[in-house]
């Protein structure tokens, strides 16, 4: 036999041991299972990246942005407009330096589309503490189907650097439970 | 033959392979143990992640 | 230009001069970019760990860029371009072709890191080494980017030149031996790999003086092709050189020909799909792209690494075993020369790249797992144990036999080169895992403040994140004396180091 700084004489494709055979074998099932796992999960997981993307002009987002949260404002926090679209309807949530418009107040379990796009450079959208993470690129139009799963504040945090002000580019999400508080409050009052 | 501030492979360089040491190698049994805690380590931190990502809220 | 050959000592290789001092030309470039990456990781660290909160958010996000660029790019690169010229003629005995050539790339090389360190210590490029466009850095950034590449470029081309050279002038006997193979992998990777580069500095360096316009994905796409293939280059020259500290320190014999250079060939069909698994949570490709490409067509590469992480080992157990260390399974482990610095680096390259750097890449590089991942500190967490645990460390180890091979010198210090890759090596481990687990509270990567103490709205993070980074800095601190004890005793050994002969070696050498 030889190291690795010698040159092999003569031909040195030669059947393998025993051993070697056993490990690559192993290896690439274990490869296959590896590649098997993100399929499956596309029929029976529930946590998937396709969405729906598409290209979009930042003022076109930015308009579309207004008009619902017109459509759906419930007041203002921080001097950002708080938002409550109903279930099942389209959300849009609009990343700019430095901050994440607007606020979102939605339903526990139920389902709404999540439009996310920025204005200006990349930001990163982190969900605490989900930890649920996506890429926000300009110019396109990122939609999620996403069904808030606990109520609570939570917080969106930008984790894609976006200049001097990144790390104060933190949002606010609401999820309120409406069974949950109508048995606490007995009244059924919002 | 140590010397200061030289690495042993080369005072020492191992030493040359016994005669007739070509074709069938003795056994890998240690190096078979390693690799397969390895595997077990790389299954149990992999398929702890997809449990981790099932508690997540449905997205897509 | 001399074109004298030496006869190495010890291996009994002929040295061409100008391979020689090409080598040393380039390593000694390599440990200065070390050096300045590593003073602005050790502020960085010092900055994230916010017991301390070293650095203002300016500065903090200009020396994160330098970290980025001075140790990936300039410290990675010029480490292997040496690692390039000892792979092709020195291991095969011939002459470096066109010298010239190689000293005008060397000198290219450094004037782009040099424009490249200008720009970013003024202020005039705050943009991570990704420099997501339309995040805009001056133009003379890019442009510095573009001439490092072409520079490097031309060493690999040279290197492709010295295995003709040495196959014509029948410097070797046989086939290339399974060291250079790897090393010619990750060359061919490289110019794939600066392929991409060219394809996307060139139109955002036009884009940044104002005549062209990039698309925000297509950017992160195809930088990412520039970016992700570099890590395959440094994963070639990694296993290479694991290949030949192996050989150097134990003698560790190739178990199969056949299968090591299968799996090196494995590296080079699959790295063009590499981008992929920056981009699974962009707004751009669907399912069916990413889940091919983020496994590289089924998980190929990674199969290629785990064969060699399995016959690494192998062979070293195998040459072990025929010398007669053969006492129970792991008499060739407690056996072997632990206090050989090039032995020590290696196992711990091995174990901290495998372990740590593969299983989370791996995991964290699944299309839907990423969701939980992406960009937070499980990422660096993860880099840091394949680029730094892995390749540095490898590197580290091969430089003490660079030292006395190349340099001709003794080692300074050696009591301290001795323990160096234990203390970077358990540093490393604590700060790569600690990082990883932090960034699985969510915590973001590249953040100056995560108590967001002057933000509009709060968020404190659990007490055990604060406990978790304080172990990460203290980790990332042990490493950082490691890399100094590195830094030292090599600066050392080549500036002021005795000379290494062997008569000495014969005579029994002197303190
Ligand atoms: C003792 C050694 C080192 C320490 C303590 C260290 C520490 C760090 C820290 C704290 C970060 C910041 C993470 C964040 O905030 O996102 C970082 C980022 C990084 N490090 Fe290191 N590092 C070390 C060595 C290296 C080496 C040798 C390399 C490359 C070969 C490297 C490559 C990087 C890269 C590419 C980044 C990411 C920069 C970015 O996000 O743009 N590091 N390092
Ligand atoms: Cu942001
Ligand atoms: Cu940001």
């Amino acid at each position: 036999m030889h190291t690795a700084l010698e040159p092999p004489k003569g031909v040195w494709w030669k059947p393998a041991g025993r051993a070697e055979k056993l490990w690559v074998g192993i290896a690439f099932g274990w490869c296959l299972v590896l590649f098997a796992m993100m399929p499956l999960w596309h029929l029976k997981g529930e946590q998937n990246t396709t969405g729906i993307r598409r290209k979009v002009e930042p003022e076109a987002f930015q308009a579309r942005t207004i008009e619902f949260i017109q459509q759906y404002q419930i007041g203002t926090e921080k001097g950002i407009p708080v938002v409550e679209p109903p279930p099942g309807s389209d959300v849009y949530l609009l990343a700019r330096m430095w901050n994440w418009v607007p606020i979102l107040k939605l339903q526990k379990g139920a389902e709404y589309t999540l439009h996310l796009s920025s204005m200006d450079l990349n930001h990163g959208f982190n969900l605490y503490p989900m930890n649920i993470n996506l890429q926000v690129v300009p110019d396109y139009d990122y939609a999620l189907r996403i069904v808030p799963g606990e109520a609570g504040d939570l917080r969106i945090v930008c984790n894609e650097f976006c200049g001097i002000g990144h790390h104060t580019m933190i949002g606010k999400l609401i999820v309120v439970d409406e069974s949950a508080e109508t048995v606490t409050y007995g009244g059924g009052e919002r | 033959m140590a010397m200061y501030g030289v690495p042993p492979g080369i005072t020492n360089p191992p030493s040359p392979l016994p005669a007739g040491a070509d074709g069938e190698h003795p056994k890998t049994t240690g190096t078979l143990v390693l690799v397969f805690v390895f595997l077990a380590a790389f299954a149990t931190y992999y398929f702890v992640n997809w449990k981790l990502l099932s508690l997540v809220w449905r997205i897509g | 230009m001399s074109t004298a050959f030496r006869t190495c000592p010890v291996t009994r290789l002929k040295v061409h001069s100008q391979a020689d001092a090409l080598i040393k030309a380039n390593a000694v470039a390599a440990t200065i970019f070390l050096i300045v990456g590593g003073i602005a990781a050790f502020l960085v660290l010092l900055t994230r760990w916010q017991v301390v909160h070293l650095l203002d958010a300016a500065w903090f996000y200009r020396m994160l860029t330098i970290h980025g660029m001075s140790m990936l790019i300039f410290f990675i690169l010029f480490f292997e371009m040496a690692v390039l010229y000892f792979a092709g003629p020195v291991v095969l005995s011939s002459r470096v072709p066109a010298p010239r050539i190689g000293w005008l790339s060397f000198v290219v090389m450094a004037i782009g890191a040099l424009t490249v360190e200008w720009a970013m210590w003024t202020g005039r490029a705050d943009v991570m080494f990704s420099s997501y466009v339309p995040l805009k850095a001056h133009w003379s950034y890019y442009l510095g980017v573009i001439l490092f590449a072409v520079g490097a470029l031309t060493v690999v081309g040279l290197f492709f030149a010295s295995l003709v050279v040495a196959k014509r002038e029948r410097t070797y006997e046989g086939s290339i031996p399974l060291v250079t193979f790897g090393a010619l992998t990750a060359a061919i990777i490289a110019v794939v790999t600066l392929g991409h580069g060219a394809a996307i500095y060139i139109p955002t360096f036009l884009w940044s003086i104002g005549v062209m316009h990039v698309d925000p994905a297509v950017y992160r796409l195809v930088f990412w092709g520039l970016g992700h293939s570099a890590q395959q280059i440094n994963l070639g020259a990694m296993v290479a050189l694991w290949y030949m500290l192996g050989a150097l320190t134990v003698g560790a014999v190739v178990l199969n020909e056949k299968i090591s250079r299968s799996a090196f060939v494995l590296y080079i069909l699959f790295i063009n799909m590499a981008a992929a698994h920056h981009l699974l949570v962009d707004p751009v490709a669907g399912p069916a792209w990413k889940v091919w490409n983020t496994s590289y067509a089924m998980y190929l590469a990674v199969l290629a690494s785990m064969v060699h992480g399995f016959t690494i080992p192998a062979g070293i157990e195998v040459g072990q075993r025929l010398r007669g260390v053969t006492q129970g399974m792991f008499g060739w482990l407690r056996k072997a020369p632990w206090g050989d610095p090039g032995f020590s680096s290696l196992i711990f390259s091995i174990v901290i790249f495998g372990f740590v750097g593969g299983i989370t890449g791996v995991t964290f590089g699944t299309e839907q797992i990423n969701l939980i991942a992406h960009n937070t500190l499980r990422i660096p967490g993860h880099f840091h144990a394949t680029v730094v645990g892995g390749t540095a460390l490898a590197f580290m180890g091969a430089t003490y036999y660079l030292i006395p091979l190349i340099f001709r010198k003794q080692v300074a210090f050696w009591p301290l080169a001795k323990i160096q890759p234990y203390v970077f090596a358990f540093g490393m481990l604590v700060f790569t895992m600690a990082m990883t687990f932090a960034g699985t509270f969510g915590v973001p990567r590249r953040h100056w403040d995560i108590t967001f103490s002057n933000t509009s709205f709060d968020l404190q993070y659990s007490p055990a994140v604060d406990l978790v980074i304080g172990i990460m800095a203290v980790g990332g601190l042990i490493a950082a004396l490691g890399g100094a004890m590195y830094v030292l005793v090599t600066v050392w050994s080549v500036f002021f180091g005795r000379r290494f002969d062997l008569e000495t070696v014969k005579t029994g050498g002197q303190i």
